[in-house]
């Protein structure tokens, strides 16, 4: 084991905050000290230097001391759900990582299936946790991996059986507050969908506006052939705020997968996916847009691994950027010697609204086998004179005409929520980061 | 049938860069009238619809333009719509994403609420809007499809005049608005333009060819050439020149005026 030359106090204040839960069993136990390990032996929070992270920069996040919300001091996050909008399906709530039975409703579900909380399964459903939790998600490669296993409070089961389709989507809610301290949260999520089975999910975060706080969610998504899952990603964050998601997905045969992460805040939005096809003709679909302004970044990394044959994998992505914001897209793909016949694609589109703002984007093809079509492009563009001229020469001042073009770009990301109150909401917080927005809701 | 003088044009001139395109235009246009603005490529034309329109690539060096008692080049391109220019584009911008329907709407509501009228809800405006899509026989589909995308040149200039029906403009600059058209979405087009004349309202068209005033037939014919109005006649203008074709017109200096106006 290596110990970091300097620790930032964000890396000491996480590993003071380090405690094996009461409930935990002990494998967790040993699964959290390794994790503890794995983040000092990564160094801590990410920096620069790791290739992985070369354009987002946290030192503004490694250099605060962070804190555990303890279980009496979540009200002030709770009260962020007003903000959600109205949800009539399935929710799970969690108000600094920490499950609130008060907010949620589970219902819906299909005979076999469980929604529970991580809490609750450890304690009544172990043997539905073991054998999935910090196995795609490793806690020896990835340093937020390694905070979120060692310190997450509570999350979320989710195991569906043979053929169990949840018709509703799910809503997590992810709430973040803790005035005048700077809170660290690590929601977690697990899900097991048995074979043929489908399910949506919605993960959305919203933090307190003018507070540091660091979110980072670990998903770990397993599907069984013929299995459909749909996540949807909502970041909401208050300026001040770091949210950095991964996801990891593991995909037997035929199953489907679709990855949609919408990057509306935050100081630095970033949003990973792991996705490992190991199984005959299983699809992946992965999108996503980030928005910034200011000097915030958003920031969108894929990671996808053609293990076996005949799988399909599309990343799309796109990136409205203002003042001196930053975008940055990694679209890594892997094609391993025996997968023929895969099929990869990836765009990224960027749209930059200022001559201060700026995008990396960065495709990364490592093929092995020799019978497959991968492809990736991409685009950094302004808004078109012409279009905005058109539209002005219609009667829209300046700000309503940029702001349609604006919203004409990102639409098709809009769209891609499917479903439609999600899609609704989708389009509201969209349209209310334009300069003329709020009117622009109906435009699509 | 001449109302009051709508727009009066005197020494124009207006460059894209270092190139200098008009060079001293003089023209006046009253209620009423629907003048056609021909001449060969380069002469101008569409130089003078995207100045009228406040297009910002051209530069104005010198010259005035009154419309309807107001100082034109001061104001901002939505200011013009705003105060009844409309600019019928000879290439008609795609917008994906945007419903045309509420693109229209969006606009004539800003359009309305400048002029401090008030504002036309969804319902409303549709029913609206709906009416004058049969001017141009648009399928009521275009509606909800993007503004412009997929359309192809006779539905996009089509929906030009429709959206011109739905503005209801003072004065309607028309740019190549018969360029790229078969005969039948010409005479669709040049339907829409003859059912849009009013009294109280102003066309210009600006055309490369003659055919377009076969079905619209103007009460004043221009010949443009080397970025002047070198030419002002009746109909019989345009019958002449679609004989002896415009390299008379050349570059070479003006000739004299044709008091031609009826």
């Amino acid at each position: 084991m290596t110990v970091a030359a300097s620790v930032t106090p964000a890396a000491e204040s996480l590993a003071a905050a380090f405690t094996i839960g009461p409930d935990d069993p002990a494998w967790l136990g040993d699964l959290r000290e390794d994790a503890l390990d794995g983040l000092r032996a990564l160094g801590g929070l990410p920096t620069l230097r790791h290739e992985d992270w070369r354009y987002t920069n946290l030192a503004a996040l490694a250099a605060q001391r962070l804190e555990r919300a303890r279980p009496d001091q979540g009200d002030a996050a709770a009260a962020l759900l007003d903000r959600a909008g109205t949800w009539s399906g399935p929710q799970l709530v969690f108000a600094n990582g920490r499950y609130r039975s008060d907010l949620s409703r589970v219902h819906g579900l299909p005979p076999g299936a469980v929604m529970i909380s991580l809490g609750e399964a450890l304690r009544e459903v172990p043997d539905l946790v073991r054998p999935n939790l910090g196995r795609l998600a490793r806690v020896d490669r990835h340093p937020l991996v390694a905070a979120n296993t060692a310190l997450f409070d509570d999350g979320v089961l989710l195991h569906l059986p043979v053929g169990g389709a949840v018709a509703p989507p799910i809503r997590i809610v992810h709430l973040v507050s803790l005035p005048g301290r700077a809170v660290a949260a690590f929601p977690r999520l697990l899900l097991v969908a048995g074979e043929g089975s489908l399910v949506t999910v919605v993960e959305h975060t919203i933090s307190a506006e003018g507070e540091r706080a660091l979110v980072a969610p670990v998903a770990e998504i397993v599907l069984a052939p013929g299995a459909e899952v749909n996540h949807y990603r909502f970041q909401e964050e208050g300026l001040e705020s770091f949210e950095l998601a991964s996801l990891h997905v593991e995909q037997a045969a035929e199953s489907r997968f679709t990855s949609h992460a919408l990057a509306l805040g935050g100081q630095v939005a970033r949003a990973e996916l792991h996705a490992r096809l190991a199984g005959e003709r299983a699809e992946l679909a992965a999108s996503g847009l980030g928005m910034a302004s200011a000097a915030r970044t958003t920031d969108a990394f894929v990671h996808v691994e053609h293990v076996a044959p005949h799988c399909t994998s599309t990343q799309t992505f796109k990136t409205v950027l203002d003042g001196r914001a930053r975008g940055v897209f990694t679209g890594r793909v892997r094609v391993a010697p025996g997968a023929q016949k895969t099929s990869a694609q990836q765009s990224s589109s960027n749209l930059l609204l200022s001559e201060d703002a700026t995008v990396d984007t960065r495709p990364q093809l490592e093929i092995l086998a020799d019978d497959v079509k991968c492809s990736h492009g991409g685009s950094v563009g302004q808004l078109d004179p012409t279009s905005l001229f058109y539209l002005r020469s219609r009667g829209l001042s300046e700000p309503a005409a940029r702001s349609l073009l604006i919203y004409a770009f990102a639409a098709g990301m809009v769209e891609l929520v499917r479903p439609e109150p999600l899609r609704a909401r989708a389009r509201q917080l969209v349209a209310a980061r334009l300069p003329a927005g709020a009117r622009l809701v109906e435009a699509a | 049938m001449s109302g009051a003088v709508l727009l009066e044009i005197r020494g124009l001139r207006a460059r894209v860069g270092e190139k200098e395109i008009l060079k001293g235009l003089d023209l006046t246009v009253r209620e009423g009238e629907v003048h056609a603005i021909m001449g060969p490529n380069g002469s101008g034309k569409s130089t003078l619809a995207g100045v009228l329109a406040g297009r910002d690539a051209y530069e104005v060096t010198a010259g005035s333009v009154r419309y309807a008692g107001q100082d034109l080049l001061g104001l901002a391109p939505e200011a013009r719509a705003a105060a009844g220019v409309f600019l019928g584009f000879q290439y008609p911008v795609e917008i994906p994403g945007v419903g045309n329907l509420y693109f229209l709407r969006t606009a004539l509501n800003a359009i309305r609420k400048a002029r401090g009228e008030e504002e036309l809800d969804a319902m409303d405006f549709l029913a609206f809007a709906k009416e004058k899509m049969k001017l141009v026989e648009l399928d009521p589909a275009f509606g909800s499809r993007s503004v412009n995308e997929g359309f192809s040149g006779g539905e996009k200039k089509r929906n030009e005049i429709f959206q011109m029906a739905v503005l209801e403009p003072k004065l309607a600059i028309l740019d190549e608005i018969d360029s790229g058209l078969d005969i039948d979405a010409l005479r669709v087009v040049a339907g829409g333009v003859n059912a849009l004349r009013r009294s109280d309202r102003a066309i210009v068209m600006v055309t490369h060819y003659q055919r377009l005033l076969d079905h619209v037939t103007p009460d004043v014919v221009h010949v443009m050439a080397g970025g002047r109005i070198v030419k002002t006649g009746g109909r019989d203008l345009a019958l002449e020149l679609e004989k002896t074709g415009y390299a008379w017109a050349g570059d070479k200096a003006p000739m004299p005026l044709t008091e031609a106006r009826t």
